[in-house]
């Protein structure tokens, strides 16, 4: 996965900051998909594309896991305590720090996530 | 792929931190840095040769961060080079853990 990230990075000329941002949107979706949509050994249970716009790179990523809405999940209280902090959701998080436009359908039993990555960035 | 190596520098024992913290390497990263914290009570985790860290592995140092809490020993984070730094700032951890003065890195 990191190898045709940095492959689609390459072709466009894309910054290396990008490119981590890109890596670590796809590990944190893949690792959802895998820990809580249940698709552990399931084949081809995900699939992930990247499309270069002007307005910055859009991922297209589909899991076969459970039913998840990634845009319904409860924003992260970044002001509790280390004891208090609950784990959970901190991928979410982060890709919601990175990514913009993000959108969920649920289609013939697929999650299917559209987002976008603006370049340049914009601030958080 | 996650190295890590502990060397003893002006008090504490830092944990040199090397390569991928990702979701496969968490564990060991969350391990390594336990196991310093039951042996020293100033443990610093040097994160300059780390390349990547996604929220699996941010989670294990929070996790270390918590378990070194209760047995009061001191745990900083230093040497973040920039794409780790920018994932720190982006969870809201800089606020979590305590950065000490005088680190030896």
């Amino acid at each position: 996965m990191t190898a045709a990230t940095a492959e689609f990075c390459r072709q466009h000329k894309l910054s290396e900051d990008v490119e981590s941002d890109l890596n670590l949107v796809l590990e944190e979706l893949f690792v959802n998909s895998i820990r809580h949509g249940g698709c552990q050994g399931v084949e081809h249970a995900a699939e992930a594309q990247f499309t270069m716009r002007p307005d910055g790179v859009h991922l297209e990523y589909a899991d076969r896991g459970a039913e998840f809405d990634l845009t319904q999940a409860p924003a992260r209280d970044l002001t509790a305590t280390l004891a208090e902090r609950a784990m959970g959701g901190l991928g979410i998080h982060l890709i919601r720090q990175i990514m913009r436009d993000i959108e969920y359908h649920r289609l013939g039993g697929w999650n299917r996530i559209r987002m976008r990555r603006p370049i340049p960035a914009e601030g958080t | 792929m996650i190295e890590s190596k502990q060397e003893t520098r002006g008090g504490w024992l830092v944990v040199a931190v090397k390569g991928r913290a990702d979701a496969e390497a968490a564990d060991e990263l969350e391990a390594a840095l336990r196991s310093a914290i039951d042996q020293h009570s100033k443990v610093a985790a040097d994160l300059s040769a780390l390349d990547y860290i996604s929220s699996a592995g941010l989670r294990a140092v929070l996790q270390a961060a918590r378990a070194a809490q209760p047995k009061e020993v001191e745990f900083a984070v230093c040497g973040m080079s920039a794409p780790v730094k920018k994932v720190f700032d982006m969870s809201g951890m800089h606020q979590l853990l305590t950065i000490h003065g005088e680190l030896p890195c």
